[in-house]
């Protein structure tokens, strides 16, 4: 038997009294509300119920630069709800019918947003976002055909004629599931939208402002019958987001680029603002707002084209003879080989087993120095000298100090870093050891070497801010909804700084410019509006007669640095071969300097822009 | 084991315990078909099925149970909470998130919550702990003891699962009472407990109630001040027990043992407001003060008290709670399965519940004034601490006297987590009356 202390014993009795009393306070209690109060309760059950209604705040407004033109507003739109508990299964397939009619959206569609089984709560569910006004008339007017059919008014996405842009904005969405998860706690609801891309993504918190309520006690056939007034909080709209980009410049950037797959990005170096981002092809956020949405989203999905990417950050290319840049940046800044000191050009040359042509042929050049090298894009000088002279170590401690290999960190989701190949990463890759070849490759910008337009850019903007990068960005202010009063301005931030002098960026600068004057972007950039510097880039990518066509380029020349505007287009080698590259650049800045759109601006220079006739590789 | 123990073994079985048990279950899956019924009278859900063959997988569990003889391997106690505190370490990686806690592990459709298996190890464990340490000091059996139930509740508490977490304390503490800890102890951790809870949410609830800078949170807001406000009262406690070692003075010792527990409960707040992340407060602030979230926990409490209180005597009988099948109460077949019993059953039918339930309590006692061992003892006044707190905190919560927290009542409330951890306690329970007359 147990031996049990006395005090043991003790402290038993004491739990056990607290456990009658425990049952004893609850017998009471029940008690107290079953019998003695039961009459309350049982007229309460039948009378009153709670409702609550949400007041949807207002998605903050998105304008670009100059504050005047809206890119991203709302529009007061209907939504269409159905109550699963308050709809009958004998009426459910004849209001489903009715409502797909009258909504334009097939029955199976809302079946689906129905919840199947169980039906666990009184809640909502929203089965058209955007009704129109004479379709909720005719809903309220036969309110009896549609048991459990409710619908508000609510603010809606509603986005301008974006063009590419939708590309950067982004668009919205009905909240996943998992989304809904993460974001319970920040007060969101089943019925909230939430940005799923782009600008509308990134500063999701910063647009989304907070939802209000009304709440008013109702009887079972949802009367009113609140004694005092329904309890309110009013919504806050979301904050105003006032974007670096400029409508006019980014109209001429997409007018310029056309109909060909690549991009085009117009920044500002001395702050890191991007005027304009242009990328084909592209969606139309609209889509997203209407009623078939998901359709439309696998459809952009599966398009081979991919028309979802925004390709000016999100995609990578060899930089080809861009690149070439870097390898003059070093030349000059630690003298591995005099800039006077000529390479003979013959058009080809044989290394390793294998002949390496350069892309002028047979003759080739010539003697070539630095000056005339970078101008006329002689592969055989940068093979050389990259291979003998600087070595890879060197050429990778350059493109570094470019941004090469690294996010740039722009306020966009998705970046793709590109791809700076080092000899450590090709043995951890390949496990294979780095070739003299690949350092030649490396050299001219191809080979492993990846970069996105926006990195490109970048490399431009140190140049013309003499050894500073500053974070690409696209938001630029966040404003008061109501007042427009600014809240916070974006500030330029440093993403890059080089110790390489000054004055080596001022002799860059000027072999840069000679690319335009004496060298491969004589004929294409024929603007009198501006002088600018630039670098032209054929991209190989084993096709035999279509190359990507870069141009990276910056101007007015001579302007001081805040003055000044980068662009960099890039023309992928699926278009047909135009060298659309300078070309589009000569437009742009045309169109830019001269005060002209697109279309007046090519005709002022002389071309078409739906399309030249080049004949063959001309760099 | 032979077929003789065995016969004796059945012979010896607590046929009140198990008779209540099966009676609650069956209860539970009847008030769960019930749940089910829409106000059309149409049936909308089969959980009364998965309920019922969850009970017969979980008899069979308890059979199990019963059988295992736990006094006589009580040194295998520790297996049983290692794996469970893997369990909950998984579930942290590779759990389901449902409800908007990670609180749930499993295959495909199947899954189980770790935390309600954790509870049973726990009291194992701690069972095992106090029977080695008979003869430890008060102090020494204290800190053991929180040691113990920090590693299951801080994984729990992170999932996070507040409700789970709390029902550790009333095991341990019914566990500790038998253990003949020192009450002015067990008071101090009961004392500082609820410090702790006070001042983490304190803070929260007066800028809910009043505006973001009234004097409390202008206060807190200053991490300097309460620095210096620890400091002072915890040299009040030190100075204080100087004094009573010097004096020997009754006064001095109650002095420094009040502000001890305030110097504990602060630093302890303190140490929880910068390990918890801000959702997590506020959901323990809802916890404690409903009427912050009118439209969320506090309506279900209104429409749970409403359909209660309308029960009246007799019920409205069965399957014709109109308030409860109007589904105006969310979780009615697990949280609020109370409300719909009270409605349905009225006041007759609770009590039956309650004399149920007070079967159980008063077995788990006659047990430990009868068991042959102070293991069994341990085990047997844990497992009563669960249950007690569990169908403290429910009932309390349908009947709107006690904070919501989503923890299930035992044997009634649908879920195969919780039925088989309760299914396998009794079975505890049984094996242990089954053999506490023998050698």
């Amino acid at each position: 038997m147990a031996v049990l202390k006395k005090k043991i014993t003790n402290r038993i009795r004491i739990l056990r009294a607290l456990v009658v009393v425990l049952l004893a306070i609850y017998a009471l209690n029940l008690f107290s509300m079953q019998i003695l109060r039961k009459q309350l309760f049982t007229s309460e059950a039948e009378r009153i119920s709670l409702q609550s209604t949400r007041i949807p705040a207002p998605r903050g407004e998105i304008y670009d630069r100059t504050g005047r033109v809206v890119l991203a507003g709302n529009i007061e739109a209907y939504s269409v709800y159905i109550t699963p508990s308050e709809l009958p299964a004998t009426k459910r397939e004849s209001v489903i019918l009715l409502l797909s009619k009258l909504l334009n959206i097939s029955a199976e569609d809302i079946e689906s947003k129905l919840p199947t089984g169980r039906l666990t709560s009184y809640g909502r569910v929203a089965v058209a976002k955007n009704a129109s006004l004479s379709a909720i008339s005719e809903i309220a007017a036969h309110i009896d055909e549609f048991p459990g059919v409710s619908w508000t008014s609510q603010p809606l996405r509603d986005y301008a004629d974006l063009r590419s842009l939708s590309n950067t904005i982004g668009y919205v969405g009905s909240i996943t599931r998992d989304e809904y998860k993460l974001f319970y706690n920040k007060g969101y609801t089943l019925e909230d939208l939430t940005g799923k891309a782009g600008i509308e993504l990134i500063y999701e918190d910063l647009l989304k402002g907070k939802d209000g309520w009304i709440a008013k006690a109702v009887d079972v056939h949802g009367k009113d019958i609140s004694r005092n007034k329904a309890r309110i909080e009013a919504p806050e709209p979301g904050k105003r987001l006032i974007l670096s980009i400029d409508s006019n410049i980014q109209k001429i950037a997409e007018d310029a680029l056309g109909k060909r797959q690549g991009s085009v990005v117009v920044l500002k170096p001395a702050t890191g603002e991007i005027l304009a981002m242009a990328t084909y092809p592209y969606y139309d956020s609209r889509v997203f707002m209407s009623d078939n949405a998901g359709q439309e989203y696998l459809k952009l999905l599966n398009d081979p084209q991919k028309p979802m990417l925004n390709r000016a950050y999100q995609s990578s290319y060899p930089p080809a003879s861009t690149f070439k840049t870097v390898l003059s940046t070093a030349i000059l800044e630690e003298g591995f080989i005099s800039p006077d000191k000529t390479i003979y050009c013959s058009g080809e040359i044989n290394y390793g087993g294998r002949s390496w042509s350069c892309w002028i042929k047979k003759p080739g050049h010539g003697a070539v120095d630095l000056k005339n090298a970078l101008a006329q894009s002689c592969d055989i000088y940068y093979w050389t000298v990259g291979r003998d002279y600087i070595g890879v170590e060197n050429i990778v401690s350059y493109a570094q100090d470019y941004g090469y290999g690294k996010l740039t960190g722009i306020d966009l989701p998705g970046e793709n870093p590109g791809l700076l190949p080092t000899p450590t990463w090709k043995e951890e890759k390949y496990n294979d050891s780095w070739t003299p070849g690949d350092t030649m490759n490396l050299s001219i910008g191809q080979g492993y070497m990846l970069a996105s337009p926006l990195q490109v850019a970048n490399m431009m903007a140190m140049i013309v801010n003499g050894g500073v990068i500053y974070k690409p960005h696209v938001l630029k202010e966040i404003r008061d909804p109501g007042t427009g009063a600014l809240i916070n301005e974006v500030q330029p931030e440093v993403l890059q700084k080089s110790s390489i002098s000054e004055k080596t960026f001022e002799t860059m600068r000027s072999l840069l410019r000679g690319v335009i004057v004496y060298g491969t972007a004589r004929a294409p950039i024929s603007t009198k509006a501006v002088q600018i510097a630039g670098k032209t880039g054929t991209g190989e990518i084993g096709l035999k007669d279509r190359w990507h066509s870069w141009f990276a380029s910056f101007g007015p020349y001579d302007a001081p640095a805040k003055d000044q505007i980068v662009v960099v287009t890039m023309i992928e080698a699926s278009n047909p071969w135009e060298w659309w590259g300078p070309y589009a650049a000569n437009v742009i800045y045309q169109a830019i300097y001269a005060g002209q759109d697109a279309k007046t601006a090519a005709a002022t220079v002389g071309v078409k822009l739906d399309g030249i006739a080049v004949g063959g590789r001309r760099e | 084991m032979n077929l003789q123990s065995l016969r004796r073994l059945f012979g010896n079985i607590d046929y009140y315990l198990l008779i209540a048990t099966i009676l609650l279950c069956a209860i539970g899956i009847a008030a769960i078909y019930s749940s089910g019924v829409d106000a059309e009278g149409r049936l909308v859900s089969n959980e009364y099925v998965k309920q019922l063959v969850w009970f017969v997988i979980g008899f069979f569990l308890l059979a199990g149970a019963a059988l295992f003889d736990f006094s006589r391997f009580k040194d295998t106690s520790w297996i049983f909470f290692a794996i469970a505190i893997a369990l909950l370490v998984l579930t942290r990686v590779a759990g389901r998130v449902v409800n908007g806690a990670r609180a749930w592990i499993g295959i495909g459709g199947f899954g189980i919550q770790p935390a309600e298996f954790a509870k049973i190890a726990t009291v194992l464990m701690l069972g095992r702990y106090l029977d080695s340490a008979e003869y430890d000091s008060s102090f020494k059996k204290l800190v053991m003891t929180g040691l113990i139930l920090s590693l299951p509740l801080m994984l729990i508490l992170i999932q996070p699962d507040f409700g789970s977490a709390l029902v550790f304390f009333p095991a341990a503490l019914i566990m500790l009472t038998l253990a003949d800890v020192d009450f002015r102890y067990i008071l101090f951790g009961v004392i500082s407990i609820l410090g702790i809870f006070l001042f983490l949410s304190l803070p929260l609830y007066a800028a809910n109630h009043y505006s973001q800078d009234n004097i409390l949170n202008v206060i807190i807001a200053k991490t300097d001040i309460l620095v210096l406000i620890f400091v002072i009262i915890l040299f009040i406690a030190v100075i204080a027990g100087v004094g009573w070692l010097k004096f020997k003075k009754r006064y001095y010792y109650w002095l420094s043992y009040a502000f001890a527990i305030l110097a504990f409960s602060i630093a302890g707040a303190f140490a929880a407001h910068k390990l918890l992340k801000p959702y997590q407060i506020e959901r323990l602030l809802v916890f404690i003060d409903p009427s912050i979230d009118p439209r969320g926990s506090g309506w279900n409490i209104l429409q749970s008290i409403t359909a209660i209180g309308s029960g009246g005597f007799w019920g409205k009988g069965y399957l014709q709670g109109s308030h409860s099948h109007a589904r105006y109460i969310p979780q009615q077949s697990t949280d609020f399965i109370f409300s719909i019993i009270a409605e349905e059953f009225g006041f007759f039918g609770c009590l039956v519940l309650f004399a149920l339930y007070a079967i159980i309590f008063i077995r788990c006692f006659v047990l430990i004034e009868t068991s042959k061992d102070r293991f069994s003892q341990y085990i047997v006044g844990g497992i009563l601490g669960i249950f007690a707190f569990h169908f403290m905190i429910n009932v309390g919560m349908a009947m709107g006297i006690m904070p919501v927290t989503g923890i299930p009542l035992y044997f009634i409330s649908y879920g195969g987590s919780a039925m088989w951890s309760s299914l396998i306690s009794i079975g505890i329970l049984t094996g242990i009356s089954a053999r506490r007359y023998s050698a």
